[in-house]
């Protein structure tokens, strides 16, 4: 008897959500292969009703009895289930996200192609120590509820980063790039190797940062610094506990009308795309801001039930920054959040600067008060333009602003291209005023 | 599983094996303003093997026992794969073969309690602080513990049966005003039972009064200042923005960083000494015996101002002819050992906190942390609040401090060294290359730094 069933005969109702991962990776010190593993790691998570209350257990390697027992226990100290589980879906479209072809990557194949970028950088910077990671592998997950619901998926993943380190007594700087990807013909690694060559071109030279509010342009690995305090406001279990700024806005214009958001589980193959959540509620595309205007908070069954009103299928174990995994319960989080692009490239844009600083990446991410908005970040990556042109990187700069500030009334553009960054997160570059920056 | 153990890693064929098998026991609360929003205890298992082959490694990930010889074939075929790519191989310093048993201490089995009682605890500091004031929008309290035992096997006859014990409790509150949105909190880890996270009804309505305070806080201006640290800052910014670079994995296969690394070479003031301890009673970072069965030693990073030591791994000592010293943890099952931190500390000074404030005609006293990162010498990390420092009184709040700078510097601009000294584990922890949340301590006292870059606008 399957372990649903198991649990009905104890509790109301039951959830099992269980997830196989199975894949390869390979990992690079100094320039060449140190480690190469291989998981296959199977998690499973039950939640229950019983007596009312809702109880949650998670683990790997242990029995259906034990699981089962857990739940119990924690639902007979539980409170009561503020929603049902999730029912017979209606007959929702699937999204592709599974490529076959990845499963066949070898780990001969990953250790060619980090050989390979680490070559291509070297053969400019011959002097740089280069590391790179690769993994590949697929998720077989499902979500099955007493209330009929039983949805299963395998979805493939591929992911590459490469990192360069300059290394000279009173100056050590390092750029980074990374991709991850579901099929394998989405993995560019011409463009990942030419992004981090750029960085490293554009950082020849150690120049004084622009400091006061000069114009900053945000890469889009930089963009979440902005877009970090609405992932935690848009979501809906912060509009209920009143932690969002956002709460009771909905239909407002509070961002420039330029920017527009969506947060869409369905992209055919998108990074975090997915033909249910983790608590089997069909995907969807959700325009989280059109046009500035506010139009949809994102929820998951708890933070629906709360507010009530009904869950986006963002009920998600972990945000696209990290954390999750089997072990935690769903909460709402972002699927792929997708910034409408706007006109011209990157170096259009630097090229009509006439002084200002570019940020690709920043040291402590998250930190702070976020959900205001605020943010005060050491620039880790960050490159000076002087009349159109990057005439090199800066060191010791801060940058620090609030993020609804910033994207109400400070952007200035919205670049043309958008990039995925972060593993879920599709975002052009955007520059902006109304950024602060010091500098030693 | 303990034959099974060392079964397997006896029967291989690579030139080293090591199997880890873990099973971990946890139980969570966690409330967010009046919703219970996690309620879970439970089991898991899982293990890894780690094969050394020519000079390279091949690990394996499993959660299904039955698969350990296999997976110890599986690591030894893709440590050999990757040998062939190999130009500078890994070889391990010599370890003591130990067989060991060791448990944790707890006054009070945090196993025996029941989750009603955690409930009611977590429960009771999350009333204090949404009480404590009509300003409080909201909470956050999260009790954790677990027991981690793990067993350890490798081929040269080492063998380590551990029990680990953790336990935490975070406790935040979030004040608003009009559009204004600010947030204390406490937080507190311990390798302990139960006991030791009772009785903090004080911290509860402390994280309320700040999240208060901080509402009628200004933003901190921008600039350059002498800043003083509050022993927790201080703490986190020793992990922060020295320790990591006294890792040795990153030096391992790095020849320009071992050399700005060099033992001997000056790092601070004479007055500075810097330790990661292995084991001190009830502390977070404990590792007895580390995750390659190395028993746990005390790293001496600097002594009077000069780098005397680094954290090594069995690789790492090998590469750079030092002693093994306990530094390699994994975060659990699923990962291979790398070098970590453990309990990190600046030892105390002779300055009293008056000395320290006196001459700072402008300067801002830096208290507790949100958390930080730390990219080679750049550092950041940002504290939970601040106040300015007006000719060497301490003066109204500040918030959103953030500060940064290059190590190098920041630790030669050290003026004054605390007589005072705390040492706290949060509930949090720390996170290497994807492998996170690793307990660990950090300490120190006051510390006085002159020239700290802090953003802001």
């Amino acid at each position: 008897m399957n372990l649903v069933d198991r649990a009905t005969r104890k509790a109301e109702s039951a959830e099992l959500y269980e997830e196989l991962r199975e894949g390869i990776s390979v990992s690079f010190n100094g320039g060449e292969i140190e480690t190469a593993g291989s998981e296959a790691v199977r998690g499973r998570a039950l939640r229950v009703v019983s007596g009312g209350k809702l109880g949650f257990a998670s683990t790997a390697g242990g029995s259906d009895e034990a699981l089962l027992e857990s739940a119990l226990v924690a639902a007979s100290h539980g409170d009561p289930a503020p929603f049902p589980f999730t029912g017979r879906n209606g007959a929702t479209q699937p999204v592709p996200v599974l490529d076959p072809t990845v499963a066949q990557i070898g780990v001969d194949t990953l250790i060619g192609w980090g050989e390979e970028a680490i070559q291509q950088i070297r053969d400019e910077f011959p002097e740089l120590i280069v590391n790179a990671s690769l993994s590949r592998g697929t998720a077989a997950v499902g979500v099955r509820t007493s209330a009929g619901a039983a949805c299963e998926e395998r979805r493939s993943y591929l992911s590459m980063s490469v990192s360069a380190e300059q290394i000279r007594k009173g100056d050590i700087w390092s750029v980074y790039a990374s991709a991850a990807v579901r099929r394998a013909e989405d993995l560019d690694r011409d463009h990942l190797v030419g992004d981090l060559l750029r960085q490293l071109r554009w950082g020849r030279e150690i120049v004084a940062a622009p400091t006061g509010t000069p114009p900053v342009l945000f890469l889009p690995t930089g963009v979440p610094v902005l877009l970090l305090p609405l992932m935690v406001g848009f979501s809906g279990m912060s509009v209920f506990l009143g932690t969002s700024p956002l709460k009771g806005r909905l239909g407002e214009t509070a961002f420039d009308p330029r920017l527009s958001i969506t947060d869409d589980g369905v992209i055919p193959y998108g990074p975090r795309s997915r033909s249910f959540d983790d608590e089997g509620v069909p995907t969807d595309r959700l325009p989280l801001v059109t046009a500035g205007v506010i139009q949809n908070f994102y929820y998951d069954l708890r933070a629906a039930s709360l507010t009530k009103t009904r869950s986006t299928g963002n009920g998600m174990k972990g945000s696209p920054l990290g954390g999750g995994g089997f072990r935690v319960p769903p909460g709402p989080a972002s699927r792929n959040i997708v910034v409408s692009p706007g006109a011209g490239s990157v170096d259009e844009m630097v090229r009509d600067l006439k002084s200002g600083l570019v940020v690709a990446g920043v040291l402590g991410l998250g930190q702070g008060n976020v959900q205001s908005g605020a943010f005060s970040n050491n620039v880790g990556t960050g490159f000076a333009v002087k009349d159109g042109k990057v005439v090199g990187r800066v060191k010791n700069t801060m940058i620090a602003g609030n993020a609804y500030d910033v994207l109400k009334d400070g952007i200035q553009a919205i670049g043309g291209q958008a990039e995925w960054v972060f593993g879920g997160l599709a975002l052009p570059p955007i520059l902006a005023e109304k950024v602060s920056v010091v500098t030693q | 599983m303990e034959d099974r153990l060392r079964e397997a890693v006896a029967r291989s064929h690579a030139d080293y094996t090591e199997a880890r098998w873990e099973q971990a026991t946890r139980s969570r609360v966690a409330f967010q303003r009046d919703q219970l929003m996690a309620l879970e205890s439970g089991e898991e298992a899982g293990g890894i093997v780690r094969c050394l082959v020519k000079g390279a490694w091949g690990i394996a990930v499993f959660t299904d026992p039955a698969d350990l010889p296999r997976k110890v074939e599986e690591a030894t075929h893709l440590a050999r794969t990757a040998s062939g790519h190999v130009a500078d191989p890994v070889a391990l310093a010599p370890a003591q073969v130990v067989e060991a048993r060791h448990e944790g201490q707890m006054k009070r089995d945090f196993r025996g309690v029941p989750l009603d009682e955690k409930r009611r605890l977590a429960e009771a500091y999350n009333k204090l602080v949404l009480a404590h004031s009509p300003q409080i929008a909201s909470s956050s309290v999260r009790y954790t513990d677990s027991w981690r035992r793990t067993i350890y096997a490798n081929s040269e006859g080492t063998y380590v049966e551990q029990g680990i014990p953790d336990v935490t409790l975070m406790i935040a509150a979030v004040a608003r005003k009009n559009g204004d949105i600010q947030q204390a909190f406490e937080s507190l880890g311990y390798a302990a039972g139960f006991d030791r996270v009772q009785g903090k009804e004080e911290e509860a309505r402390k994280a309320a009064q700040r999240a208060v305070d901080l509402l009628s806080a200004k933003p901190v201006q921008g600039g350059t200042y002498t800043v003083v640290l509050d022993p927790d800052l201080a703490g986190v910014f020793i992990h922060e923005a020295f320790g990591h670079i006294c890792e040795a994995d990153f030096l391992l296969k790095n020849e320009p960083m071992r050399r700005v690394m060099q033992l001997g070479t000056p790092f601070g003031v004479e007055s500075l000494n810097v330790v990661d301890d292995g084991y001190r009673a009830g502390e977070r970072g404990n590792t007895p015996y580390d995750d390659e069965g190395v028993p746990w030693q005390r790293a001496h990073l600097i002594k009077n101002g000069v780098l005397t030591g680094l954290m090594h791994s069995r690789a790492t000592a090998h590469k750079m002819n030092a002693v093994p010293t306990g530094n390699a943890r994994a975060v659990s099952w699923e990962h291979d050992p790398i070098v970590r931190m453990r309990n990190t500390y600046i030892e105390p000074g002779t300055a009293t906190l008056d000395e320290m404030l006196q001459g700072i005609e402008r300067g801002l006293y830096a208290c507790a942390a949100f958390g930080g990162q730390t990219e080679f010498e750049q550092f950041t990390f940002s504290a939970a609040y601040g106040h300015e420092i007006v000719d060497g009184v301490i003066g109204p709040m500040v918030r959103d401090v953030v500060l940064t700078g290059n190590v190098f510097h920041t630790l030669q601009n050290i003026e004054r060294i605390g007589n005072d000294f705390k040492l706290e584990g949060s509930s949090g922890g720390c996170g290497k290359g994807g492998q996170w949340p690793l307990p660990t301590t950090t300490g120190a006292p006051h510390v006085r730094v002159r020239n700290v870059t802090v953003g802001g606008r």
